[in-house]
């Protein structure tokens, strides 16, 4: 059994849905996306193959039967039974537990085994992690990363007895980040990861495995220090991609990725400085001031780099007048009165 | 082919073979754990939703702790268990294993003011974060702490065979990393088989994907004794759709902070089970689920495939999403919620049976082999009693590694496993692909090896599988004969391994001539405490088999009666 085409006009074509907007208008719900296909329809399955026949597509389509309630990982399956059987994709517990099935679909990084299916889907490997075969990728770097932040309890006093005296209320924020389950969706979705080695960022997933104890108030904070000081925090620009993916509704920047942010500050205040900074300069001129900004975070390191301010000033980003002058903008006493008392702290 | 040496090789990354890996490297013996998996990511002790409280912990009653043991060796093993082991078990859950949990890191859950969140009722249970998904943080703290203490990991490794001495003695693993393709021989002077308590032989299974039975398989062609390999237990509320939620369940445990919990509909409406009314200790009710559900479908209003419905419609939402993540199935389907039964089938799940150890050191009957957790034949259930395991196991093998050889490496064999993987790998038959083969043998087990069974269809079952054997096994085709990441290889090693052992499930049926909580016999539908109160023991003699009977020990819980319809039977 190698091709299954039902070529024919019965097949109705169904409008393709943008993976990166599913869910969000109102007719697309998740209620409507469980049922606007009835059992043994055809869905139209694109799927990413890393060995290209000659004169072959990247991209490989199947036509599979639609069946009730049907995931993604259903699709992929079915196809590896009926289709493909050498289709090479990872998964080991199929509810949402294990982790491993992440995949691209339709540009949106889904949980293959959590997923509904599309009437129309383009299935790719996850992004910013190696592909060794068709959808499996290396999750080593990520392994790496996490295992060099040491995510675990170290303890100032020694334990003493079960149970421990802690509060729910305490374990808040690390409890949001124990739902963690590693999947790399929001791995693959941070475009900050995307930069590649022009930054240090460890990314979101390791952030939240790092939030499961480093939010926790167990842990000893110089052992806190030493992790958050491997994690390149401040380069997250806070847009809230990995949230939006993330299959286990974990809030990773407002519950995680933020609350550790402030304890870098604290903790490692060196790491801060650039957040320090505009904040100072918001509270004070009621505006961002880049030449400021630059001149704070860089010193006169930033004159090394002349060309490139001069060519911000041709563009209009720096104002050096305005900048030596100190002119503040209306704004400036709400802002002070908002940020002032805790200008210092990001 | 790289040869890797080692003190002790652990075949498993879950509950049990993490545990007892950390437990030999504190004594100073090296282990290195050989996943087929990711460790802490795939077994089934990923799916431990709650843990249950032993003893007198957390303010449990004598009675509390009484009702857990009843619980223990009469629900969950229907009497065939060690029950001096169970309660030394008990024991070391009550002492050691919360505070090692706590102090290690793991969150139990609280309330806001502090206080251990637990489920009410006569055994009472709490959960790591959140109920229902305790597994993941539990075996995400397990994978860390191996990490932690420096552990040797082979992970997506298969072991394919057991590597012997002369004498017949265990002494190292063959694996093959089915990501890279690179055989590697494991030279050990100890082999602990952890590979878990589910098999996935059923075309319904929980369990995880790469599970095939591989432990029992290696201990089999190895020489080591098996027992209650027929004791298998079931689901009976997993979602009917779709098909890879065969395993999520529509759970009916006792919730954490509610005195309320999931109810089973028939076809009819009607309810059949609530576990706060139909099971005398009110907790994990598979068993009394389980005849509840036998008692509907012969009453022509449930069928094992669907058909019967399961869901919280008698709670408020509140009371079962405070604590538990049970309504996460019904949110992600658009389905109204609480009030949305959905509908229900039955699942394999844990087999009872196993190897057979002896429980003071999980030694099994062939020397340099031990076996921790689910894959031994001594209990069922539980991750406390799989973790308990690898602690056990650990003591045992740190009591006689002085006595194990350390092994030299043998060659012969590592050749003819090279050979006989290399022409696995090129199977160019005009016949089905390996994955085929594989849901043709689970929908063997699901018609004829099922909930119900009977002499003449297990025997037909054995008829199938001979053909599947003699017949397809050699026409096997494989698309793709590259090394790297090739899962159709891999269904190719897995599918010699679940047949031998779907074989010896069955023989092992057709020996126990009567019905024993999961285990029913349409033609023998009494429990008979006579005859079979007893280890249902499998040895290997020449090249067939041989079964032995053992009675068990009765010296805390006995039945009480000597022979009544199981059906009957509220255990």
């Amino acid at each position: 059994m190698t091709s299954i085409s039902p070529a024919d006009p019965s097949v109705p074509v169904l409008s393709p849905v943008d993976g990166r907007w599913s869910g969000q208008a109102e007719h697309d719900s998740l209620a409507a996306r469980n049922c606007r296909l009835t059992p043994g329809e055809w869905l139209t399955v694109k799927v990413r193959r890393s060995e290209v026949p000659a004169g072959g597509d990247v991209y490989q389509a199947f036509q599979v039967p639609y069946q009730k309630w049907m995931r993604v990982l259903d699709a992929l399956n079915w196809i590896a039974e009926n289709a493909a059987a050498d289709l090479a994709f990872r998964w080991f517990c199929g509810s949402k537990m294990c982790g491993t099935c992440a995949v691209r679909m339709n540009g949106r990084e889904v949980l293959a085994c959590w997923e509904a299916v599309e009437p129309n889907m383009v299935i790719e490997p996850l992004r910013n992690l190696p592909v060794i075969r068709d959808l499996v990728v290396d999750r080593s770097r990520y392994e790496d990363k996490v295992a060099s932040l040491e995510p675990w309890i170290e303890r100032r006093e020694p334990y003493g007895e079960f149970p421990e005296p802690l509060t729910h209320k305490q374990m808040k924020d690390a409890s949001k980040a124990l739902d963690c389950i590693s999947c790399m969706c929001c791995y693959s979705a941070c475009p900050v990861i995307g930069l590649g080695n022009l930054t240090d960022f460890a990314g979101p997933a390791p952030l939240v495995q790092l939030g499961q104890t480093a939010l926790d108030p167990r842990n000893d904070p110089e052992k806190v220090r030493r992790s958050l000081a491997l994690t390149g925090i401040f380069d997250c620009v806070s847009c809230y991609k990995c949230e939006e993916v993330c299959p286990a509704h974990i809030p990773i920047v407002s519950r995680v990725i933020e609350p550790l942010k402030a304890k870098a500050a604290q903790l490692v205040p060196e790491m801060a400085r650039h957040s320090f900074a505009l904040r100072g300069i918001v509270a004070r001129r009621g505006r961002v001031d880049p030449g400021e900004l630059i001149l704070r975070v860089q010193g006169l390191r930033a004159l090394g780099n002349l060309r490139r301010i001069l060519r911000l000033f041709a563009r209009g980003k720096i104002n050096p007048i305005k900048t030596i002058l100190g002119i503040k903008t209306g704004a400036a006493e709400a802002a002070m009165r908002l940020l002032g008392n805790r200008a210092g702290r990001p | 082919m790289q040869v890797v040496t080692t003190d002790v090789a652990v075949i498993g990354g879950g509950a049990a073979g993490c545990y007892a890996a950390l437990n030999l490297n504190k004594l100073g013996i090296k282990p290195l754990i050989i996943c087929k998996g990711l460790v802490g990511k795939s077994g089934a002790s990923l799916f431990a939703g709650n843990l249950v409280i032993s003893g007198r912990a957390l303010g449990n009653s004598e009675e509390h702790a009484r009702n857990t043991a009843e619980f223990l060796i009469k629900y969950h093993n229907q009497f065939l268990i060690d029950q001096r082991w169970a309660q030394r078990c008990g024991q070391w859950v009550e002492k050691v294993y919360y505070p090692e949990l706590e102090e290690a890191g793991l969150y139990f859950r609280r309330d806001d003011s502090g206080e251990v969140v637990t489920s009410p009722g006569k055994i009472r249970s709490i959960a790591a974060n959140v109920q229902g998904n305790s597994g993941v943080p539990f075996m995400d703290l397990r994978r860390k702490q191996v990490i932690k203490a420096g552990i040797a990991r082979m992970e997506e490794t298969v072991a394919t065979s057991l590597l012997h001495n002369a004498d017949g003695s265990v002494g190292g693993v063959f694996c093959l990393n089915y990501i890279t393709g690179e055989y590697r021989a494991v030279i050990a002077r100890a082999v602990i088989l952890a590979t878990g308590y589910s098999d996935r032989l059923h075309t319904r299974s929980t369990g995880t994907r790469e599970m095939s039975a591989d432990g029992i398989a290696l201990a089999w062609r190895a020489g080591a004794t098996l027992l209650n390999m027929e004791m298998q237990w079931w689901h009976t509320n997993d979602m009917a759709h779709p098909p890879s939620w065969q395993r999520m369940q529509i759970y009916p445990n006792p919730m954490l902070g509610s005195e309320k919990s999931a109810r089973m509909l028939n076809s009819a409406g009607e309810e059949f089970f609530n576990q706060q009314k139909d099971d005398p200790l009110a907790f994990g009710p598979y068993t009394v689920q389980l005849k509840a559900l036998v008692k509907q479908v012969r009453a022509g209003k449930a069928r094992y495939e669907g058909g019967y419905y399961a869901g919280f419609d008698n709670c408020d939402p509140a009371e079962v999403e405070t604590y538990t993540t049970y309504g996460k199935t019904f949110r992600q389907l658009g389905l109204p919620f609480p009030a949305y039964m959905a509908e229900t089938a039955v699942s394999s799940h844990y087999r009872q049976g196993g190897i057979d150890v002896d429980t003071t050191t999980m030694r099994s009957s062939i020397p340099g082999l031990y076996a921790a957790g689910g894959v031994g034949g001594h209990s069922n259930g539980l991750i406390g009693l799989a973790t308990y395991d690898g602690q056990v196991v650990a003591e045992g093998v740190g009591r006689e590694i002085a006595t194990l050889k350390a092994a030299s490496v043998p060659q012969p064999q590592i050749e003819a496993e090279c050979r006989r993987l290399d022409r696995l790998r090129s199977s160019s038959g005009d016949g089905p692909a390996p994955g085929r083969l594989k849901e043709d043998l689970r929908a063997v087990m699901w018609e004829k090896v099922g909930v119900e069974k009977n002499a003449s269809d297990l025997r037909s079952a054995l008829e199938d599988i001979e053909r599947i054997r003699a017949d397809l096994l050699p026409g096997m085709k494989i698309r793709n004969t590259g090394k790297s990441v090739n899962y159709e290889w891999l269904d190719a090693i897995d599918v010699i391994n679940m047949i031998d052992v779907c074989e010896l499930v069955i023989h092992s049926s057709l020996e126990r001539k009567e019905s024993r909580g999961p285990f029913i016999r349409r033609d023998f539908p009494l429990t008979d405490n006579e005859n079979w109160l007893a280890a249902n023991v499998l040895k290997k003699s020449g090249n067939g088999l041989r079964f032995e009977r053992r009675p068990y020990d009765l010296p805390l819980f006995a039945p009480g009666f000597s022979s009544r319809d199981n059906l009957e039977v509220a255990w």
